[in-house]
């Protein structure tokens, strides 16, 4: 980003302010300027005083917004979207390729308890974990060759949300809120939301690292249904919006007078609208976070429960233009079920399935899904051998595993590569991390190898010198 | 991994006798073949696939992992992980093995595979020998000499500052070297601002706090160039002086409160004691260099001054250590100490150099590693502040309990880390089989906490593979045997070790020598299979281990010195191997904590709360600081590059030492412990290019929001040359001369026509130069963070002008007064309001702040209680409250918030909102005046400075 002093560049802002007046607060300015696209260049350098106005990426292309589930903890791809009829030859038995290093040790092939179906015109199996979401399986291209480095939480963490597993590098949502600024400047442009606290490593996951701290993820502890709670000042409590109105009209033609004998100032115009932006961010965050306006049936469709109403709040976030939502499955690590892995895989995924099911469907009915890629995974995987001594649960591991994406010009009813017969290794057309982000850059409209960043004397990406577009993925 | 290298040393050991695995009688495999019909071959259908795939990245200009493909000796050679042609056996070629693109971790060229053409070609012409045309490579200069002319790394000039045309308007040499640039690009300077303008700019500069009203009226009414100075004397005095710029140079420090996230280890944090000394090292203006020398080696200092009774300058250290813990990963941490220093200090991304030779500096990865020794020869400690001279009986009473405590720390890591290294000396077989099985397996970084105590240890594991990488590629005469025997599969081990064992005793080939003891493991029978290999040169380890002892308890016995060596020379390789440099049971002692496991890290934690629970215990709590300590010198650990930046992957060893590019000729290697100070010390030597030029430009950028270097922690080759590369130079040479005295520097600056100018824009010459690179006018610019909250404490009357101690929450009700730079840091979770506004984000070295404009900063004015409480203090100050009349209250209020009366239009502006508005309504929370007051801070002028 330049370091020099911010520039004007809307010839056009300063006439408009001026025609406006003084009664700013009524019109839509925020949607006149940052809405309409104006502001848009295809310059990749963001413009300090907008740094979250619109911006075209490299070449055109559908998807426009993430939604990305986090099972944080790492879901077990032999229990929902891989399925290994081997394990049961070998049901107690040690598999005859091998066990391989994981965190802990495992032992005996360890089959899945739960019942793998077809579903849709494509066929694709899915365990009964995620029945809503295997509704919409036709959407999804389920990629089961994905594969990391290393079998421990916190560094295959940063690796899928930073591309890199130990050093301070910006998270995915935020290179692309970077790359692409937010089609609503009244909230926030990359929203995080996790029920009941942090996952492990915490703000990390979604931080902005060498960018501006302003396209890091805005967190939002989604077990809260109190806006305050959920947006930081988001509320004014010492007077009516009539009364706030006033003082901020009060304020503008105070300002006015400022700028006007200072002559042109964008840093200054550009404060003046930021508490525009401010007045109606109020209401409209307020607006976004209230599931309560959805009708029925839809609230019906998405079930009861925290996982629903944040999930149908990353719609309706979506919808207004916000840029990027993950959702987070909880706290710490859910999914990290090294015991008893078929209770509790059965009580988290019946957590989520239905809302994951609904969004589908709701995008798709929307027209919203063509425009929204969705990313559905953990950090890895479980191991396909029982974890040692229970015999029960599953370890992790980051061999092979399996993660989908649906909508935003992904192809759907498609599976991608193979893990080995016993779901261990990766070992069919094998997509590394690198290669999923390349592939989502790709789907934006970014040439992952041009979409960087100057810091510290070096270009950054979020691939680093790494990545592959994974070509088969996309839709014709 | 079946590299060539190894069939070579086979090949020769058997001689002509028998061929083993299926080489080339006789010949060394290596050799090129020259001549032929191959020649024709390889210029067709090879060189051109070579060019075009491969020499981008292994040629000329780069050899990626050591490698090059454009020169037959060197393509033969092979890079770093050995030899990739094993010419005429395709299959043993990790070439043929890259481009095959079947092995994860080995796929070439990265962009894709090549034509199933080209790689049957490729294959042919290994199997033919790999021809290649003699003299047909290039050999080219390697490098570029670049860097020798680039303006950063030449000598710090002190040029006259130039003739200008209107001399009228210079107040300063600067003003010359500034005026001469805008002379020549047609420009004038903007006039100089009001002195109502100009203190606000100065006292927000130096202070970041406001100038009071009283300040304001007492400056414009005296215009003499003697109230100027005055008034920067003053501002340089105060207290809040320090506050400020300590608080530019924390950013630099990556400052925090708290370590981040971390998985296991203490959370002592002290980062406060740092930031107080950092504050009050401004106050006092600490000459740089000194300030320089304190943070690196303050511990060294008080020992080579003998001042070790007087601790205070401990804190300095917290430059180095208030740093994230990148869960503990002892690596990460050193590059983050070398980032901040290299960055910080110099002006250099070093760390860059981590993985390859920096791609555009003269800083070669050998380097970076010089600098990794430096640290590494450190460990981490906090320690108690204090002046024996004022220290009470009782304050020394909980200083000998404390250290008590942390001698019993110091001594459990000396005591694991003597016990893991005989064990792992004790383990040469079970390592060795296990090194061996590690070669064939791509290369992993190591996994994070698998260690247990009573498994071999990865890493140890990690250093054998690297060690037998090593050994196998030249001739090793204690492990060529090895080598030899681990070649043959094991299916035909039985059949053909006798063969080896025979050409072993022989030990006939005169250029590739047999370890007479080892030689000898290899009479009688011969090795049925690799681990019988191995378990004798366990066995002849395990002897030569005993025997060492013996001969230092003998010398011990004696009263003699101790012996460094074995006399008899075949023992002493043997030795080395244990004990040597390159030994890959050596394991510097720092690595002790991921090495003992969950029960000894339990130990080790217990240990430490000991500490902290006596520290919390006690009503003394006296300041610690978190130090660097010197490692004992039998543990400090000779530094080896790690190649591409992986600890598993040892390269060549090097010495600690400065950064060539700075160093000039008679570079030395440091020689005095860990070399920190002998490091701090190059660093600050007038004769570095770097030190001065870096600094002045922070403390420009600081004072007009634009750097003379628009990257200021990045001078190398990529960097933008300096907009006055002479006033750099001049002003590097003034700051030197003036004893390195930061308050002389900004004297210099802020007394400058330059620094005096108005902000306005002009339309003509922001259209020669609209990013005011030239200084054609002064920058607008808004309050940071830490001047917008403190404004808003100050204009309430509720600052709280305290200096130093333990951070306080600033985010949370009920809403601290103190400055913000007293604010708690916490990196684990940075607040949304530090990241709104722009805060240094803490994880990393911060050259300079953003300045963003968006509506969460906006909302935070509008509706946070903190800005809500400030409105309703300012409108209780005794002299509006007391004020009866409203235009007069208007008009203070104006210059409390503003320092300049109103005009007659802004007071009606005020009185309608006051009088217009809903009294009567029901906003009991806020009267209009309140109200009136709140609306003032929102305003641009509350937080614009002209």
């Amino acid at each position: 980003m330049n370091p020099d002093p911010v520039q004007p560049h809307a010839l056009g802002r300063r006439e408009l302010l001026q025609r406006t007046g003084m009664g700013l607060g009524a019109l839509a300015l925020g949607q006149l300027l940052g809405d309409s696209g104006w502001l848009a260049s295809s310059a990749q350098a963001a413009n300090p005083a907008q740094p979250l106005a619109p911006r075209a990426p490299h070449f055109a292309a559908k998807a426009k917004h993430v939604i990305h589930f986090f099972l944080n903890g790492g879901p077990s791809h032999v229990d929902t979207f891989d399925p290994k009829p081997a394990l049961a030859e070998y049901a107690g038995r040690n598999i005859p390729t091998g066990n391989l290093a994981t965190e802990r040790p495992t032992g005996a092939a360890y089959p899945s308890p739960f019942k793998f179906k077809k579903y849709g015109q494509s066929g694709i199996e899915v365990s009964e974990l995620f029945p809503h979401v295997a509704e919409s399986i036709d959407e999804i291209a389920v990629i089961r060759s994905a594969y990391a480095d290393l079998p421990n939480h916190e560094p295959s963490l940063m690796l899928m949300n930073c591309g890199e597993a130990r050093l301070i590098r910006p998270s995915m949502g935020s290179w692309i809120t970077y790359g692409l600024g937010t089609e609503n400047q009244n909230l926030p442009a990359f929203v995080v939301m996790c029920p009941g606290g942090y996952p492990i490593q915490a703000s990390q996951n979604w931080q902005a690292g060498f960018l501006p701290g302003i396209y890091q993820g805005t967190y939002i502890d989604s077990q809260h249904t109190d806006l305050e709670k959920l947006v930081e000042n988001i509320r004014h409590n010492y007077a009516s919006p009539a009364e706030q109105r006033r003082q901020l009209d009060l304020v503008a033609q105070l300002n006015r007078r400022h700028l006007d004998a200072r002559q042109q100032d964008a840093q200054l115009e550009a404060r003046i609208q930021s508490f525009e932006l401010a007045f109606r961010m109020q209401s409209e965050a307020a607006e976004a976070f209230d599931v309560s306006r959805e009708p029925q049936h839809v609230l019906d469709l998405y079930g009861p429960g925290t996982h629903a109403r944040q999930t149908l709040v990353a719609r309706r976030l979506i919808e207004r233009g916000v840029r990027y939502v993950q959702l987070w499955h909880g706290a710490g690590q859910p999914w990290d079920n090294h015991d008893n892995i078929e209770a509790n895989h059965r009580k988290l995924a019946g957590e989520c399935d239905q809302a994951m099911g609904a969004l589908l469907k709701d995008l798709k009915q929307r027209g919203l899904l063509d425009e929204t890629l969705v990313l559905w995974g953990g950090e890895f995987g479980r191991t396909p051998t029982a974890e040692l001594p229970a015999g029960n649960g599953r370890d992790h591991n980051h061999y092979g595993f399996t993660v989908w994406l649906a909508g935003g010009g992904v192809r759907g009813g498609y599976v991608h590569g193979a893990t080995d017969e016993f779901g261990y290794r990766s070992v069919e057309n094998r997509v590394h991390i690198h290669d999923l982000h390349a592939t989502m850059l790709h789907l934006l409209g970014f040439d992952h190898e041009r979409f960087t960043f100057r810091y510290a004397g070096r270009d950054f990406r979020l691939t680093d010198v790494h990545g592959k577009v994974v070509q088969a993925i996309l839709a014709i | 991994m079946l590299a060539a290298s190894v069939l070579a040393a086979a090949a020769c050991l058997v001689a002509a006798a028998s061929r083993v695995s299926g080489g080339e009688d006789g010949r060394q495999r290596n050799d090129i073949q020259a001549d032929g019909p191959g020649e024709e071959f390889f210029e067709r259908r090879i060189r051109p696939v070579l060019a075009e795939h491969c020499c981008a990245c292994h040629g000329e200009k780069k050899q990626e992992s050591g490698l090059r493909l454009d020169q037959p000796q060197a393509a033969l050679e092979g890079g770093e992980n050995g030899p990739v042609i094993a010419a005429g056996d395709p299959e043993a070629s990790r070439l043929v093995q890259a481009i095959r693109y079947l092995d994860d971790t080995l796929q070439m060229p990265p962009d894709g595979r090549l034509s199933d053409e080209a790689i049957r070609d490729l294959e042919e012409w290994i199997r033919q020998g790999a021809p290649w045309p003699q003299g047909a490579g290039v050999r080219a200069e390697t490098g570029t000499d670049a860097w020798r002319s680039h303006w950063a790394f030449q000598p710090i000039g002190d040029p006259e500052p130039p003739a200008v045309k209107d001399t009228a308007w210079p107040r300063t040499p600067i003003d010359q070297f500034i005026l001469a640039r805008l002379e020549a690009a047609g420009l004038a300077p903007s006039p100089a601002a009001d002195r109502r303008t100009l203190l606000r700019r100065l006292t927000f500069g130096l202070t970041g706090l406001a100038p009071t009203p009283q300040e304001i009226d007492d400056f414009v009414n005296d215009p003499s160039d003697e109230a100027l100075s005055r008034a920067i004397d003053r501002l340089l005095a105060s207290p809040a002086y320090g506050q400020r710029w300590g608080r530019h140079w924390l950013d630099v420090a990556r400052y925090a409160d708290n370590k981040g996230y971390k998985f296991f280890g203490s959370d002592e944090f002290h980062g406060y004691t740092f930031r107080d000394w950092v504050i009050q090292a401004f106050n006092d203006d600490l000459p740089y260099d000194e300030f320089i020398l304190q943070q690196l080696a303050a511990d060294r200092l008080l020992a080579e001054r003998g001042i070790a009774d007087d601790t205070r300058s401990l804190a300095a250290m917290g430059y180095l250590t208030v740093g994230r813990r990148f869960l503990e990963d002892l690596h990460d941490i050193i590059d983050d100490r070398i980032d901040v220093v290299t960055r910080g200090i110099l002006g250099l991304t070093v760390t860059c150099a981590r993985c390859h030779d920096h791609k555009y500096d003269p800083i070669p990865t050998a380097d970076y590693y010089s600098l990794y020794g430096v640290f590494a020869g450190s460990m981490e400690k906090t320690r108690t502040l204090y002046s024996a001279a004022s220290q009470t009986e009782a304050e020394r009473e909980h200083e000998c309990q404390l250290a008590a405590r942390e001698a019993e720390l110091d001594q459990y890591f000396e005591k694991r880390h003597a016990e893991l290294l005989a064990a792992f000396r004790s383990q040469v077989a079970q390592y060795l089989l296990e090194g061996h099985k590690a070669q064939s397996l791509p290369p992993t970084d190591r996994f994070m906490f698998v260690e247990e105590p009573d498994k071999l240890s990865q890493l140890v594991i990690g250093n054998w593979r690297a060690f037998l990488d090593r050994t196998e590629r030249g001739h090793d005469p204690v492990f060529a045997a090895w080598h030899a025997f681990a070649d043959l599969p094991p299916s035909d081990f039985a059949a053909k070790a006798p063969a080896i064992a025979e050409a072993i005793r022989a030990n006939a080939d005169p250029a590739r020598p047999i370890n007479a003891r080892v030689a000898s493991l290899f009479e009688g029978a011969a090795p049925a299979s690799l681990e019988e290999v191995a378990d004798r040169y366990g066995q002849l380890l395990a002897g030569v281990e005993r025997q060492w002892k013996e001969t230092l308890s003998e010398a011990a016995a004696a009263g003699g010195e101790p012996p460094a060596r074995f006399e008899d020379d075949a023992l002493e390789p043997l030795r080395r191997v244990l004990y040597g440099p390159l030994s890959p049971v050596d394991v510097p002692i720092t690595d002790v904590e991921f090495l003992v496991g969950r029960p000894g890290q339990a130990q080790i934690n217990e240990l430490r709360k000991k500490i902290a629970d006596f520290v919390a215990s006690s009503s003394l709590r006296p300041p610690r600081a978190m130090i660097l300590d010197e490692a004992p010198a039998l543990c400090l650990h000779q530094p080896r590059v790690f190649q591409r930046g992986k600890p598993s992957n040892l390269g060549p060893q090097v010495p600690r030492q400065f950064l060539a590019v700075l160093s000039g000729e008679g570079r030395k290697p440091f020689s005095q412990g860990s070399g920190r100070l002998e490091l701090a010390r190059a660093i600050v030597d007038r004769r570095n290019p770097l030190t001065a030029r870096v600094m002045v430009n922070r403390v420009w950028l600081a004072h007009f929001g634009s750097a003379l270097v628009p990257t200021p922690s990045d001078f190398g080759l990529r960097s933008e040359p300096p907009s006055h590369p002479e006033l750099l130079d001049w002003l590097a040479t003034r700051f030197m001369e003036q004893g390195w005295s930061i308050k002389q520097l900004h004297r210099l600056i802020v007394l400058s026509s330059v620094y005096q100018q108005r902000s306005d824009d002009r339309t003509e010459a922001s259209r020669i130069d609209p990013g005011n690179r030239l200084l054609w006018r002064m920058n607008r610019r808004r309050l940071d963070f830490e001047s917008l909250r403190d404004a808003l404490l100050a204009v309430a009357g509720q600052l709280d002008a305290g200096a130093g101690g333990p951070p306080v929450d600033i985010v949370n009700p009920p809403y601290s007064k103190r400055r913000t730079v007293y604010g708690y840091v916490d990196r684990t979770n940075l607040p949304g309001l530090f990241r709104t506004f722009d805060f240094a984000i803490p994880d990393t070295h911060s050259p300079q702040r953003y300045t963003t404009t968006v509506p969460q900063q906006a909302l935070f004015l509008m509706n946070n209680p903190f800005v809500i409480e400030q409105a309703r203090h300012l409108a209780a100050r005794g002299e509006i409250a007391g004020e009866a009349n409203p235009r007069r209250r208007i008009e203070r209020l104006y210059a409390i918030c503003f320092g300049r009366p109103p005009d007659p239009d802004e007071i009606e502006l005020g009185l309608g909102y006051i009088h217009s508005g809903s009294e009567r309504r029901a906003d009991p929370e806020l009267t209009p005046w309140e109200r009136y007051c709140h609306a003032l801070l929102l305003m641009n002028e509350f937080v614009m400075l002209d």
